[in-house]
């Protein structure tokens, strides 16, 4: 954690919420470089999941649209999707999740990153959250 | 009404345990330390401490409880005596549906505990009240859910936890036998029996404690401390769901009769009257339609079958799944649920729909380990 990124702290639980990346609305981080996109699940996806067991990826150089559901995450205790964020083509996904796929609970901006996808057009950062934005939207669920 | 969850009274020491808390009928509390697996798995190798102070306690007093208790529940009690446990023994409506399963504890011939399900608190106790009144006998309940804590100590390492905690005798206790009143860390907890929910209990290698909030709270950092692994609710039921045990609400409920349920550990079918029990033989004679059944599935499918999935046979729908989990001793995914009693299989292959994708499985009966 570095000193900018946001300890949201709830009765619930605490949750992190990165600097420098954008959210979405369904609980998803993304990271623009290069014009390409890489997507994940929050800390407080991840800490609502639990457990990750099973993670089912898309295939690469597969089509995507905007909203789209691409992953299949499973948990001990339920399961759920993650949404493509844009309309695109998937360049690359995290094999390592197939058969460690808790690295999503261990490192979900890191190491658990889900897929690589290459936009079909320029991504407008105004659609999605900033770090503060999210923070707030976890804090408002919560209390 | 407006309805918040309540906590249970041990969350603040299981937070700095490294719980990560969700919510469970109502209650927030620990549903796993950062791996449910491991947890498992040291349950069923080593052991492990479980808060299971969201399960409802009711202390129940009155002079003829045998009497009473006896018409209520569905197992027979004329051999139950002080210092031991019964259960789990079923409330049924008239019509031998569950209302809930229970676990009464013969703390004297005046006062019983009853220990019930965390979905089922304010319902068994008006269930209770109810009958006894019909019944004309005269019994007072005490909920003391909120100022007791509920321990349970799991895994065959259980006995030294036990002893590290100075609870002399415990190991002389039976399965299903307590002590009342005994001294824990020097001090009186309620009690201290030999049970639990995990399938341990069965090799006599469960404890679970009773006792205040505060003294609970002192257990459970003793119990961390003497070598037991801070457990929560999701091991809790895989745990359950190998050793086939029904969870209420889920797996059974008012839409279920105990025949189909096959839950004999709760019966004694040559019981007379006891409430239910003429539709309860009435179904035992007649038959059932549906019979609940484990599933195993394959190795290498990695997803789990959940309630509400289909069971197919050559693609007609058979049944439905109750309950799933990921069993780490199995290594595989394994579930509970119904199947037609004109397909009931056991030992042989259906397949399971898991969101639009049928697996194979095969149909067993409990327990699956």
């Amino acid at each position: 954690m570095s000193a900018e990124d946001i300890l949201v702290k709830t009765k619930l639980g605490e949750y992190l919420v990165k600097k420098g990346l954008l959210y979405t609305e369904s609980d998803e981080w993304i990271k623009v470089q290069d014009s390409t996109i890489t997507l994940g699940i929050t800390d407080y996806a991840q800490k609502k999941l639990k457990y990750v067991v099973n993670v089912e990826l898309p295939e690469p150089g597969r089509s995507v649209n905007a909203g789209e559901p691409i992953v299949t995450l499973e948990s001990v205790k339920s399961v759920a999707d993650a949404y493509s964020p844009c309309s695109g083509e998937v360049l690359e996904v995290n094999e390592e999740l197939y058969d460690t796929p808790d690295l999503i609970n261990k490192d979900p901006y890191g190491a658990g990153w889900l897929v690589k996808i290459k936009p079909a057009e320029p991504i407008d950062e105004s659609k999605f959250l900033s770090p503060e934005a999210y923070a707030e939207k976890i804090r408002a669920k919560e209390e | 009404m407006l309805k918040t969850a309540r906590e249970t009274p041990l969350l603040e020491t299981l937070r700095k345990y490294g719980a990560s808390v969700g919510e469970f009928a109502g209650w927030i509390t620990a549903m796993d330390y950062g791996n449910p697996l491991e947890e498992h798995m040291a349950t069923r190798n080593s052991v492990t401490v479980f808060d299971v102070s969201h399960m409802g306690r009711y202390l129940i007093r009155g002079d003829n409880i045998f009497e009473f208790f006896q018409k209520l529940v569905s197992k027979d009690l004329s051999k139950f005596k002080e210092g031991r446990m019964s259960g789990p023994v079923l409330l049924l409506n008239e019509n031998a549906y569950i209302i809930d399963d229970v676990m009464l504890y013969y703390l004297s011939d005046t006062e019983w505990l009853a220990v019930v399900n965390a979905p089922n608190i304010e319902k068994d106790r008006a269930w209770m009240l109810k009958w006894a009144k019909e019944w004309g006998y005269s019994i007072t309940i005490e909920d003391i859910t909120l100022s007791t804590a509920l321990i349970a100590i799991q895994g065959p390492r259980a006995p030294e936890v036990i002893e590290k905690l100075g609870v002399k005798e415990a190991e002389s206790l039976s399965i299903l036998e307590f002590l009342h009143r005994p001294s824990a860390l020097g001090e009186e907890a309620i009690l201290v029996s030999r049970s639990g929910w995990t399938g341990e209990e069965v090799r006599s290698y469960g404890y679970e404690i009773m006792t205040t909030v505060k003294h609970g709270k002192h257990i459970f950092e003793a119990a961390v401390k003497a070598g037991a692994k801070p457990a929560g609710l999701i091991a809790r039921d895989s745990l359950r769901l190998e050793m086939g045990y029904p969870l209420i609400g889920v797996d059974i409920g008012n839409d279920v009769n105990p025949i189909e349920a096959r839950y004999w550990m709760a019966l004694s079918l040559k019981k007379r009257g006891f409430l239910g029990e003429e539709a309860l033989r009435r179904i035992y004679r007649e038959g059932v339609s549906k019979f609940r059944v484990a599933f195993k599935l394959k190795k290498g499918v990695r997803r789990i079958p959940r309630h509400g999935n289909n069971v197919l046979i050559d693609g007609k729908v058979v049944g439905y799944v109750t309950s799933g989990a990921y069993s780490p001793v199995l290594g595989r995914s394994i579930g509970m649920g119904y199947i037609e009693a004109t397909h009931s299989y056991i030992g042989f292959k259906v397949t399971i729909d898991i969101r639009g994708k049928t697996y194979e499985a095969k149909i067993l009966d409990f327990p699956l380990i």
